[in-house]
């Protein structure tokens, strides 16, 4: 038991959904005979869902810090209206839409962030009210009609990577992906391992490093298989390089930097927070900013795969956001959530939609699994410590604990920190 | 040892501090010394102006009147900021933590570390300190990585006082620390604080357990009425004694340092 936990000490939490979204993509495969686990339904997974995964890395930061975000479906309409509207009435260079877009997206952010962070308004609010005039907005704007965007703004949404360099049977630019993924995999567990050296604890054995790094390596390499075998032309989704690239980014702000700590905290115990010298407003005014403008992003990504901006786009997507936040482990109350999480939330409900389809289960049942699924989760967070766990550490508990297990104790006087 | 430091200059020396709410005397003419390594005890009934005198020392609040001198030299203590700088640290009476983050992590919130000036934070700069810091006080927890929200009530009391360590503070004022505290947990922090003297600091404790108190303390400052009302040795007073000045009955002494030289 030691040796397991040992195994999955540290990061342990997205361990445990790692597993609860492979067991789901497992059931399904064997129920449907086969149909998920191929590469053109990976790529229709990613590139169907990828703008509502970018919408749950900016709502996991609003839900921590104790917010929510109702605004991000019309916000993403609203900035897909514009971009599509400005490149074919103003004839601007695509790139020049994108950066528009995401400067409108600031705009927004900025609006709401004020109201939220130096008003008070709560952002269920603020952000109810924002859902109502964007929407509104972008059907005023575009006069209600659907207007198309130019084929660099559909790469950004649905394009694949470029097939180049010798036949290796499978996309290039994929197996490029992949093999830098498992490196990263290999220097990120000899980073922990030198971590926890220089803090005066025992590394893990160095079979559970190799243990992690091979499992690891093999679901790399095997999505790299799947999403770099499908026909020619098709790899892994630039959207999804995207979504990828959001991950690591704000996996580190999240977790690395003095602003995602300060995200937490004011989550956490905003007197505390404050009692401690950290600046709330701007905490608060950077987390309803930053959503608008990943919504903008998401906004942008959706036109480019539906190949044009119409006036019901983005219709429900805050509360598909909010409901992979949270089944991603996310606390009602704030204060507990990680980025990957919310992606792997999202992704779980993402497959349950797939999966549910292949079956041929009808989008009315879809919708009550959906349901129960989000309510069951969300319930075993309020069982669990007063819903400030996630589902998944309850799940894997036994396996998992919560990161601590490699270290020595505080106080124990280790002989190696005195020099 | 009150021997010994009562010779020396004091640490912090406050005279005829004076501070009104309105029509209410909060503090009159107080005077209070505490010198480097010496524990003060400030008792006194509910509304005798404990923690106005600590939130005056802590630069929470202005007084009208008085003179504060920290290290022999007059200062002026005009924001929470100012103390912090000026050295001096407080505690307040319902903890400030974020029960979310890890001991690590709260000991350095809003004060973090970074790996380079705008760069991302030294988390294991900030471990390593941490953990220094708890065994400075032999605080039994098991982790800095553990969230505050599974320590007990001793436990984070322990881990706010270390909050206040990080910046190397010479005076701290704790108020109240053991007021939601079990008995055990109680003997713990009064073990802290004896440890926080034999650091060197001077520590202003209060509180209303007279035996805790007693214990841990090296001299007892009493106040009534937002008055000084008598000072005694923790060691050799009578509890009786300084329950009558609390209550305002029986003789009131001379302040022990109002007869030295």
């Amino acid at each position: 038991m030691k040796s397991l936990k040992e195994l999955f000490g540290g990061g342990a939490r997205q361990f445990g959904m790692v597993f609860a979204l492979l067991a789901l993509v497992l059931i399904f495969q064997i129920s449907t005979g086969g149909k998920v686990l191929t590469p053109t339904n990976v790529q229709n997974i990613i590139n169907g869902n990828s703008y509502v995964l970018i919408l749950a890395i900016g709502m996991v930061l609003v839900i921590i810090a104790g917010h929510i975000d109702l605004s991000v479906g019309s916000v993403a309409a609203v900035v897909g209206i514009i971009v599509a509207l400005a490149i074919r009435d103003w004839g601007i260079p695509w790139w020049l839409g994108v950066l528009l877009g995401l400067a409108v997206g600031a705009v927004i952010g900025a609006w709401q962030g004020f109201w939220v962070a130096y008003v008070g308004i709560p952002g269920f609010i603020t952000t109810l009210a924002g859902m109502m005039f964007f929407r509104g907005a972008n059907q005023y704007i575009g006069k209600s009609n659907t207007i198309p965007v130019p084929k660099e703004i559909q790469y950004l949404g649905a394009g694949y990577l470029p097939e180049w360099g010798p036949n290796t049977g499978l996309n290039n630019s994929t197996l490029v992906l992949g093999i830098a993924a498992i490196a990263a995999v290999v220097w990120v567990e000899t980073r922990r391992r030198r971590s926890a050296v220089r803090l005066g604890a025992e590394p893990a054995p160095v079979w559970v490093s190799a243990v992690r790094v091979v499992a690891l390596g093999a679901v790399i390499a095997y999505l790299t298989f799947l999403f770099g075998g499908g026909r020619v032309g098709t790899s892994f989704p630039f959207s999804g390089v995207i979504l990828a690239a959001l991950v690591l980014i704000y996996g580190f702000l999240s977790t690395r930097t003095v602003t995602g700590r300060h995200v937490y905290a004011v989550g956490g115990n905003k007197v505390a927070a404050s009692l401690s010298g950290v600046n709330i407003r701007r905490t608060n005014f950077f987390v309803m900013m930053n959503m608008s403008v990943l919504a903008a992003l998401a906004g942008i990504v959706f036109i480019g795969r539906s190949t044009a901006s119409g006036p019901f786009d983005g219709t429900n997507w805050e509360l598909d956001a909010i409901a992979a936040v949270f089944i991603g482990g996310a606390a009602v109350s704030g204060g507990v959530g990680t980025v990957a999480g919310s992606v792997i939330g999202g992704l779980v409900m993402a497959v349950l939609n797939n999966g549910l389809q292949l079956m041929g289960v009808g989008s009315d049942l879809t919708q009550m699994i959906k349901g129960l699924v989000l309510l069951a989760a969300v319930a075993f967070d309020v069982y669990n410590k007063g819903g400030r766990t996630s589902i998944f550490s309850r799940l894997f508990k036994s396996r998992g604990g919560d990161g601590t297990a490699n270290l020595t104790p505080a106080v124990a006087g280790t002989t190696s920190m005195q020099g | 040892m009150t021997a010994g430091t009562t010779q020396r200059r004091p640490l912090l020396s406050m005279r005829q501090i004076t501070k009104r709410f309105g029509a209410v005397e909060a503090l009159v003419g107080v005077d209070l010394d505490v010198h480097a390594g010496e524990v003060v005890a400030m008792v006194g009934d509910n509304g005798a102006g404990k923690s106005t005198l600590a939130k005056v020392i802590a630069g929470v609040l202005q007084p009208e009147a008085g003179l504060i001198e920290l290290g022999g030299e007059e200062v002026t203590v005009p924001t929470p900021a100012a103390a912090h700088a000026l050295g001096i640290s407080i505690v307040f009476q319902d903890l400030a933590l974020c029960e979310n983050l890890s001991v690590a992590d709260n000991i350095f919130l809003g004060r973090e570390r970074r790996v380079m000036r705008g760069g991302p934070m030294d988390r294991d700069g900030m471990e390593l300190a941490a953990r220094s810091i708890l065994r400075d006080l032999t605080v039994n927890i098991p982790s800095v990585r553990t969230p505050v929200r599974e320590l007990s009530a001793g436990q984070r009391q322990a881990v706010a006082i270390a909050r206040t360590l990080t910046s190397e503070p010479r005076l701290l004022v704790l108020d109240e620390p053991t007021a939601a505290l079990s008995v055990v947990q109680t003997a713990e922090v009064l073990t802290l604080v004896q440890r926080l003297r034999d650091l060197g600091l001077g520590v202003i404790i209060i509180g209303h357990n007279l035996a805790d108190l007693r214990a841990v303390s090296d001299r007892i400052e009493v106040l009534r009425h937002g008055r000084n009302n008598g000072s005694f040795e923790s060691a050799t007073a009578h509890p009786e004694e300084i329950i009558a000045a609390i209550a305002g009955a029986g003789r009131v002494p001379e302040p022990r340092w109002s007869t030295a030289p």
